[in-house]
């Protein structure tokens, strides 16, 4: 067994949770941006002396498992009580530009102890087109301002800050960043002290530990043997109708699981490209999901998962190509390529929406970015519920009142899409319908997938609806941009999710 | 004489509170027909006390009927009238999916289907009427309502807490037209911004209130029949309201029944002298916690119930699935887990006997000798030893423990989960825990108490004689009392001392209470333009603008370590509370102590420590040191080494912790 009680392991459990919970909390209630106070597309966590995560607020799917990659980017540098660093580089430690990680050291008796770390989608990373999330960027450049690892003082924030839109708000969401990860700090602080170092040490090793138990134990429920399936992205954006071919060949070998992505495209000349972490955050959700939803939420879960992409690949793309895409859509397409080749292995859901639904309004006074909800694939056991974010992402919806009062756009519906689920012994959820008008002049952009290939149905089920795209009632393509008038309305229908028999 | 009535979900408790002497009464609950169990237990607490009907009065009730309603999805037959195109926000809600690993994880359902959920033809902005409200639409809609045969509709329209004259134009007509339909309009409910969280209050309003007006009318003349004044109702806020006020606004007493307790823990807390506690009632499945802060019960303004979203000031109670009923089983990984399964009242506990074989905290208890072995609980039951060692070692023998060890780590897991619902209140809202002292009441709360007191640094606590009943004696001392908040949106040259005044002014006038003991206690949220959170500050009715702001960029320096000095601040939220103070009754202990005085070994952690037990009700001035056992007649408080008692003059006991050395050694077991 292990070094620790049973009893004492559930304690420390319950408090690096709650400080987790009570970071995120702090960065949700003082950030200045739509994105981060109401939809929440923020991630906290808290990390040993040697960089594992311990443990993190549940939040967002797709920066949890990657989060690790950036506290990895910081681990061999020269650290000091109270000087956080901060990067958004996807080749060294990031995601896509536009995820601003802060980490900020934590030390007990003078001792290094672990990492508070905090990662928050921000509105705007500067770069050419406003919101950083350009639909046809073609290098890291086209994307936004990119930050290596670099010592987080107050000076270099204000200079990071000062390079992209609306500084003052930037500034001011990266110190709701900092107020989270002083709260992290304060508590693992006082975790220590109330519990000793030493055994809180322990007690972290401990869950690393715990959290691999389970999921060996999870994974040693599935019969051994190789599983694989394959999928499309639509479109890349530079190429036009053009399918990428995603591959996956899952081993399970007793306790163990590896995932080999070779057979996969090359990485592209658009922006659906994922850096390692990117792919292997999808591939640990997904396992997570169909494994053990209860572990803690530590990275000794991802020990028994070996992830390999051949390098230059779409999933283990090489700088500098564009990303902007692939932490949002491909890692979705991932989530659901690991869980279709799963399914010879054990019952699994039918495919829901499969994208995010990526929308981005803005011209130089303001941007407003907003992922959608769509149909979750039916389940082997109940209905897919409709309406909402189905893998990658969780974050909420922008409310219509706080929208309107900020941004110069009417919201013209916002309704379910009825008879978009699949159908099947358990129905797959309805997508939803947003339509939006612009009152000014703006730019639009939209990152979109299931347009053209619909969430497939499992074991007979039917299909989900494919999602639509329109500019006054004309189609769009999945990925678009183009600048709107006052008058001009986007409608965006979100694909339904697949049913099942 | 002050009455008060509580409906559990399974007791009835009455309390006539005379010049200080309290006398309780308990009865079965009846569900479905809850008056008839209040009015038994009124007029078994008034024989109790030898006391006529005439002599109550006030009568202060507190219930689940709401909240239960709610919870089983009883409610009324409701209809939604929304903006044109907007009639789904109900059900898409804010998008997210309540279990981030488990896909399917059902959101609970909308409490209006989609064919009962209408759009009107209008549209309003941040800026004023877009599209003014169509020639025909009051009619229109008033005839679907008609069609549809409902018994309540729901009115919420986009920016109607900016104009509300949409929605004030079709609840008249529908009111005028349709008097015996309900009408709730989301700008009468809470005029506050953010569309979701106003239309899922307002729903719930309309969806209870029909269901909550029946029952209270049922009450009221049972009540007058019995000679008894008119009751009053607890709302969700720990005030009370005349019936027929709590009738039409049925979001307001869903949390009627908790209510009752915090803010009877809030009276023991200050009649012992603690301005600072928090309140943690454990019962048989689960486990409220409260904090008291400076005297008053805190509150919040927005709660999910039953996955359901509720924007209203409510006493901030956070409910755990920890309770004397939870079970203690072994996950895959080979950690103990306590919950959130619990054994509840049938078959119970595996020591009730009654064919329960899973080891819960009541089980726990026993082996550890917590509890006594000849304690009666839930009705008279005789505790079976035997049972709950055979089921604590059954979970000891697949985790490679021993049952001492077993027993002391269900207690110390389900403490975690009441740990947590503390920090939660606590740490989460800014305030640390051991500025507070630690109120433990219901029927299992005093016997965890020293333990989760250690776990969270606290060194006092309050054991209340009436801990059994104290949501009962919470409702005799009750405020009267009025809520209301307005989003008024006042930045810059509108961020004025006549503009402020103006608006409070405005609202006291349209909260219009007939109470002239009623003072005004106002809260003014603010934040910097760009956030969307406020913070609270307390302030007077003609409050100094500049004053306002520069306590707000305090607060938020304190809580997130910086300030704005560029940043512009806005006044989002005012919000009013008109209160009428109620009694302030002053329990006291028994007169002559009737203690039995004996000892038994109890499992200190490390050993078995013989421990002094005094069983029955102690008298004020009674003291004891640690360890110690007080066996109250309704619940067992267990005092480690360290502590000391001793029994104030209203039957309190108030324990104190002495040394930390000792604490090490005597309770974080």
């Amino acid at each position: 067994m292990s070094a620790l009680d049973p009893i004492t392991l559930q304690v420390l459990i319950g408090g690096l949770r709650a400080a987790c919970d009570e970071m995120g909390a702090a960065l949700i209630r003082s950030a200045y941006s739509a994105n981060i106070k109401e939809r929440h597309d923020c991630s906290t966590a808290l990390f040993d002396a040697a960089g594992e995560l311990v443990m993190q607020a549940e939040h967002i799917p797709v920066h949890l498992g990657s989060m690790p990659d950036a506290v990895a980017a910081v681990l061999g540098e020269r650290h000091e009580p109270g000087l956080a660093w901060i990067l958004n580089d996807p080749y060294r430690g990031g995601t896509h530009l536009p995820d601003i990680t802060l980490i900020s050291p934590v030390f007990v008796a003078g001792e290094l102890f672990g990492f508070a770390a905090s990662r928050a989608h921000h509105a705007d990373v500067g770069g050419p087109t406003p919101g950083s999330m350009p639909a046809f960027s073609k290098t890291l450049a086209d994307e936004g301002v990119v930050i290596p690892p670099t010592r987080a003082t107050a000076a270099e924030l204000e200079h990071l800050a000062g390079q992209m839109r609306s500084p003052h708000q930037r500034l001011a969401d990266l110190r709701a960043q900092q107020a989270a990860n002083r709260i992290g700090e304060l508590r693992l602080a006082e975790l220590a002290e109330r519990h000793g170092a030493e055994l809180l040490r322990t007690g972290m090793a401990e869950i690393l530990a715990y959290s691999e138990r389970r999921t060996r134990a999870a994974l040693a429920a599935l019969p051994d043997g190789t599983y694989r399936a394959e999928d499309v992205l639509e479109d890349d954006s530079a190429a036009g109708e053009r399918d990428v071919l995603l591959r996956v060949a899952a081993t399970i070998d007793g306790e163990h699981l590896r995932l080999d992505f070779s057979g996969t495209d090359a990485q592209v000349e658009g922006n659906l490209n994922c850096p390692l972490s990117v792919t292997k955050s999808a591939a640990f959700f997904a396992v997570r999901v169909l494994a053990d939803p209860d572990a803690p939420p530590s990275a000794g879960a991802h020990r028994p998962i070996e992830v390999l992409a051949p390098t230059g690949c779409l999933l283990n793309a090489e700088f500098p190509a564009a990303v902007a895409a692939g932490n949002v859509e491909t890692s979705s397409r991932v989530a659901d390529l690991v869980i279709a080749a799963l399914a010879g292995a054990r019952p699994v859901p039918a495919q829901g929406q499969g994208t995010m639904n990526n929308l981005t309004l803005a011209n130089d006074e303001f941007t407003y970015y907003e992922t959608l909800g769509g149909g979750q694939g039916a389940c082997p056991d109940a209905d897919g519920p409709n309406a909402i974010h189905v893998a990658m992402s969780n974050t909420l919806n922008t409310p219509i009142e706080a929208l309107e009062t900020e941004f110069p756009l009417r919201v013209r519906e916002l309704s379910l899409r009825p008879g978009s689920g699949g159908d099947g012994a358990h129905r797959g959820g309805d997508g939803l319908v947003r339509e939006i008008e612009a009152l000014a002049p703006m730019r639009f952009t939209l990152i979109t997938e299931r347009r053209r290939h619909p969430p497939r149905g499992r074991g007979g089920g039917e299909d989900g609806a494919a999602g639509r795209n329109l500019l006054d009632g004309e189609l769009l393509p999945s990925k678009s941009e183009g600048d709107l008038e006052p008058g001009n309305r986007l409608r965006i229908e979100t694909p339904g999710g697949a049913g099942i028999i | 004489m002050l009455l008060g009535v509580d409906v559990g979900g399974t007791f009835t408790d009455a309390v006539l509170v005379d010049a200080g002497a309290v006398h309780t009464a308990k009865v079965p609950s009846t569900p479905g027909a809850e008056y008839e169990g209040v009015m038994a237990a009124v007029a078994a607490v008034l024989a109790r006390a030898g006391a006529e009907p005439a002599e109550v009065e006030s009568f202060a009730h507190g219930m689940t009927v709401g909240t239960n309603a709610l919870l089983e999805e009883r409610g009324a037959r409701t209809a939604l009238i929304a903006t044109r195109g907007f009639a789904d926000v109900l059900e898409i809600g804010r998008q997210d999916r309540p279990d981030l690993y488990r896909l399917c994880a059902a959101k609970p359902a909308p409490l209006i289907e989609r064919q009962l959920r209408f759009e009107a033809d209008e549209r309003i902005g941040p800026e004023g009427v877009v599209t003014p409200l169509g020639e025909g639409e009051p009619e229109r809609l008033a005839a679907l309502l008609a069609e549809s045969g409902v018994e309540a509709v729901a009115i919420c329209l986009l920016f109607s807490y900016l104009d509300p004259s949409h929605e004030r134009r079709l609840a008249g007509y529908i009111r005028e037209t349709m008097p015996d339909l309900h009408v709730s309009a989301s700008h009468e409910v809470l005029p506050r911004f953010r569309e979701y969280e106003r239309c899922s209050t307002t729903v719930i309003d309309a969806y209870l209130s029909p269901l909550l007006g029946r029952y209270l009318a049922r009450l009221a003349e049972a009540a007058a029949a019995a000679g008894l004044p008119p009751p009053r109702v607890m709302q969700s806020s720990g005030g009370v309201a005349e019936a027929a006020d709590a009738a039409r606004a049925g979001a307001w007493s869903v949390l009627s029944g908790p209510a009752g307790g915090a803010v009877g823990a809030g009276l023991l807390a200050r009649a012992g002298g603690e301005r600072n506690a928090l309140g943690f009632d454990m019962g048989g499945t689960s486990c409220d916690v409260c904090v008291i802060e400076d005297g008053a019960v805190r509150r919040t303004d927005s709660r999910r119930i039953g996955g359901r979203t509720i924007q209203l000031p409510m006493v901030d109670v956070h409910t755990v699935g920890a309770g004397g009923g939870s079970i203690g089983w072994r996950d895959s990984g080979g950690a103990l887990r306590v919950g959130p399964h619990s054994a509840g009242a049938d078959p119970g506990p595996a020591c009730y006997g009654r064919g329960g074989t899973e080891p819960t905290v009541t089980d726990a208890n026993l082996v550890l000798g917590h509890l006594a072995g000849d304690s009666r609980l839930a009705g008279d039951v005789a505790l079976d030893a035997e049972a709950a060692a055979t089921a604590i070692d059954r979970l000891a023998a697949s985790l490679g423990l021993d049952r001492l060890r077993t027993a002391t780590g269900i207690v110390r897991v389900a403490n975690q989960e009441m740990v947590r619902a503390l920090r939660v209140v606590t740490v989460e809202r800014g305030l640390d825990p051991r500025d507070f002292a630690l109120l433990p009441f219901g029927g299992a709360g005093p016997m965890h108490a020293a333990a989760i007191a250690a776990e969270l640094g606290i060194d006092s606590i309050l054991c209340p004689r009436a801990g059994g009943v104290l949501s009962a004696l919470g409702l005799c001392a009750s405020d009267h009392r009025r809520d209301t908040a307005r989003t008024v949106m006042l930045s810059g040259a509108n961020f004025s001392a006549e503009r402020i005044a103006a608006e409070v002014e405005a609202m006291i006038a349209a909260a219009g209470v007939d109470d002239d003991r009623a003072r005004s206690e106002l809260v003014y949220e603010l934040r910097y333009a760009g956030q969307s959170f406020e913070l609270p500050v307390a302030g007077p009715t003609r409050p100094d603008p500049a004053d306002l702001a520069e306590r707000f960029a305090r607060a938020h320096e304190e809580r997130y370590g910086h300030r704005d000095p560029d940043g512009k601040v806005v006044l989002v939220d005012i919000r009013l509370a008109l209160v009428a103070p109620g009694h302030e009754p002053r329990p006291v202990a028994a007169a002559v102590a009737r203690l039995d005085r004996g000892s038994r070994p109890v499992w200190s952690g490390e050993e078995w420590v013989e421990t002094p037990v005094l069983r029955g009700e102690p008298a004020a001035g009674t003291e004891a040191k640690g360890p110690v056992v007080f066996e109250l007649p309704e619940a067992t408080l267990v005092l480690p080494a360290g502590w000391n008692a001793e029994v104030d003059e209203r039957g309190t006991i108030d324990a104190g912790f002495q040394s930390h050395e000792m604490r090490a050694k005597g309770t974080t077991t």
